[in-house]
């Protein structure tokens, strides 16, 4: 794609899982900020106390709660889903009305008012996040902003407000620094990996864990960005065309001008023979 | 009322098969103001987890290619000359405007917010594969209904824009051909994004050649099932001679895409490849009976002067070899381990066989009220007239109306 951006100062998430206490206070500041409908929900629908049971149209941030017997110790560990705010966006990439917008403070936000709803951001998602209003007549999707109306304003998101322990917010360079400052104190505690670093080709959420990411339901994300998967064939897209429009009205040309000579010839065949038998 | 009369009296002549495909398309219709009343959400099984279905998959991702004739057949004849299968041409340009014309309906029908869709020209997006598929379908709809336009004048008798499409034919054929190649790879493109999701079977870097090479060999096998159908059903001549031509220029292309596909498998896929049973049975019927049967087949000669042969190895490629393909690409292969099943609802479905219903009832129609088939070139002389006045031979003008 286009030059790329330098990303160390966008603002960013660095999530600390090992700190989260699993309070949801994140879910409730982020419904009150973009005045969420609130959704009935019962215990137990999903892993353990996990409430929603996923994200939808009304909630664009849950807690996941996974709890069980591992390593030899009950195991309670907790993950914030959410936007990833890829420094890349597949959805960017994707929408044909330009309707995700990566600001250049970092969150990734979605004009509702361009949206045509044809849903290809959802499929682009390596994670999963845009949802559509199923319930709705003319649907649009939602999707977690990063607060971008609070962000603008130099406040900072709803949820690392609320959160008491384990969000920390600031630009990316220093919470890539404040993670592996963590991981080398505390080398017994966290895996060494920060996800978010490379996914996706990096991503403004960046997550800390004592369990390995895939056991908290982190998906396993490829390290390419994505938008330049399909950057590799849409760019021969000028190339294809004159070729093929080029190459078939030059053939055309060609069988053409061989039929014209072609007829040309009989017709004066036909003239002579007609002049000769005049002559007779 | 005496045109509503005459209408039913047509109606009542028609055979029963089409009067079973208007109901059919009556009911799809019914289905799809369904779908508008009350939202997508309460009419269709898509979801979260499976935001396109059964509409995108077959009425877009599908039918898209099964509506490449008219361009392959278009290129084939005018720009290669091979000449004597013009009579085919008229034939798959009306199934490719059709079918066209129902693609952008069933997209309008997938869309949340439909009316919204001039926001393609207003925000366009030059890295979205959706936008370059959007603007190249509406414009090969415009140019497949300027060359469908041809028998119309011809049936009223309009002499002078029948002169003028003349002098444009080629110039469409060869756009049409390029604007095709276009959004036939792109819609491939579309799965490119869809990395970690669409399983490694069907997931490789060329996926978008090898949607336009699939594109093409199912062209020309729709037109063998087209001209076979409507020799035996619409008592229109044998064209088995012709097809056998078309017939054999069929294999080379399912063997590039043969070789192709085994190469990207083996050296452009990530690993694992056969680690899901039901993924690998879909894979291997596709590629067995869709692809290396059909091209054993159209590789003897015997078969391919034979008309009921000609259909049953068309009928394999178009079954297995595109639809399955397309439906493991969009669908199947995008389902991951221990996900629930989507199936398509009442509404999803009755719409989709009401857009195919659609497609045969309105060919049917054409035919029978459009000069496609009474259309040879010893009529009509195909070179480029050099301007309005000096065409050379009388065209050919359907029956006065």
């Amino acid at each position: 794609m286009s030059v790329k951006r330098n990303f160390s100062n966008d603002r960013t998430f660095l999530i600390d899982t090992t700190r989260c206490t699993g309070c949801r206070s994140c879910q409730v500041a982020c419904k009150q900020w973009n005045q969420m409908k609130a959704e009935e929900t019962t215990f137990f629908q999903g892993e353990g106390y996990q409430n929603p049971a996923h994200l939808s149209e009304n909630t664009l941030t849950a807690v996941k709660f996974i709890d069980g017997w591992r390593y030899g110790r009950n195991e309670f560990a907790f993950y914030k889903e959410m936007c990833m705010h890829c420094n890349e966006p597949a959805c960017v990439s994707v929408c044909p009305v330009s309707a995700f917008i990566k600001t250049p403070e970092g969150p990734v936000i979605y004009d509702a008012k361009r949206c045509i709803g044809c849903r290809f951001c959802m499929i682009a998602c390596p994670f999963g996040i845009p949802k559509y209003q199923w319930s709705k007549g003319l649907p649009l999707v939602v999707k977690c902003s990063g607060c971008f109306s609070r962000v603008k304003e130099g406040l900072i998101p709803a949820c690392a407000k609320a959160c008491p322990t384990a969000i920390t917010y600031g630009s990316r360079q220093e919470m890539i620094n404040e993670a592996n400052r963590r991981i080398t104190a505390h080398p017994g505690k966290y895996m060494s990996r920060i996800y978010g670093l490379e996914e996706a080709g990096g991503t403004s959420v960046l997550y800390l864990s004592s369990v390995p990411f895939n056991e908290l339901g982190f998906k396993k994300v490829t390290q390419r960005p994505l938008p330049s998967l399909t950057w590799a064939a849409l760019r021969f897209v000028p190339t294809a065309f004159i070729t093929m429009g080029g190459s078939l009205a030059f053939i055309s040309w060609l069988t053409n001008r061989k039929e014209r000579l072609r007829r040309e010839k009989e017709m004066g065949e036909d003239q002579k023979a007609s002049g000769k038998e005049d002559g007779q | 009322m005496t045109a509503m009369k005459k209408i039913v009296s047509e109606i009542q002549d028609f055979h029963i098969f089409l009067r079973i495909l208007i109901v059919l398309v009556t009911a799809g219709l019914i289905a799809a103001i369904a779908r508008f009343t009350f939202g997508l959400g309460a009419t269709t099984n898509l979801s979260d987890v499976y935001p396109w279905g059964l509409w995108v998959s077959f009425d877009v991702v599908t039918a898209v290619p099964l509506a490449a004739g008219a361009f392959v057949l278009g290129a084939i004849v005018h720009c290669f000359h091979i000449k004597k299968l013009e009579p085919l041409v008229r034939p798959a340009i009306v199934t490719g405007f059709l079918g066209y014309s129902l693609v952008c309906l069933g997209l309008l029908l997938d869309l949340g917010q439909p009316h919204r869709g001039w926001h393609i020209f207003a925000y366009p997006n030059l890295h979205s594969p959706m936008f370059e598929v959007a603007l190249c379908v509406m414009s090969y709809t415009t140019v497949a209904l300027l060359e469908f336009l041809a028998p119309v004048f011809e049936k009223f008798g309009f002499h002078l824009p029948l002169r003028f499409l003349r002098t444009l034919e080629l110039p469409l054929i060869v756009l049409g051909a390029a604007i095709a190649t276009l959004h036939q790879s792109t819609i491939g493109t579309f799965f490119l994004i869809a990395v970690d999701k669409l399983h490694n079977l069907w997931y490789n870097p060329i996926l978008p050649l090898l949607f336009w090479i699939s594109a093409v060999f199912t062209g020309m096998c729709i037109i063998i099932i087209e001209a076979v159908m409507v020799h035996r059903y619409l008592d229109q001549p044998d064209e088995t001679e012709l097809l056998a031509t078309l017939a054999r220029i069929i294999p080379w292309f399912l063997g590039i895409y043969l070789v192709l596909k085994v190469y990207a498998l083996f050296f452009l896929s990530e690993r694992p490849l056969f680690d899901r049973p039901g993924l690998t049975a879909l894979f291997t019927i596709e590629m067995v009976a869709g692809i290396i049967i059909p091209l054993i087949m159209f590789l003897h000669k015997r078969i391919r002067k034979d008309s009921t042969m000609q259909l049953r190895a068309a009928g394999l490629v178009v079954m297995f070899g595109l639809v399955l393909n397309r439906f493991n690409v969009s669908m199947f292969g995008m389902i991951q381990k221990n996900q629930q099943i989507y199936y398509p609802s009442a509404i999803e479905t009755i719409v989709t066989i009401g857009i195919i219903a659609a497609h045969i009832l309105f060919f049917a129609v054409v035919a029978r009220y459009f000069p496609i088939f009474e259309h040879h070139p010893e009529d009509v002389d195909y070179a480029i007239p050099d301007g309005f006045r000096r065409v050379k031979k009388p065209l050919t003008i359907g029956k006065p109306s």
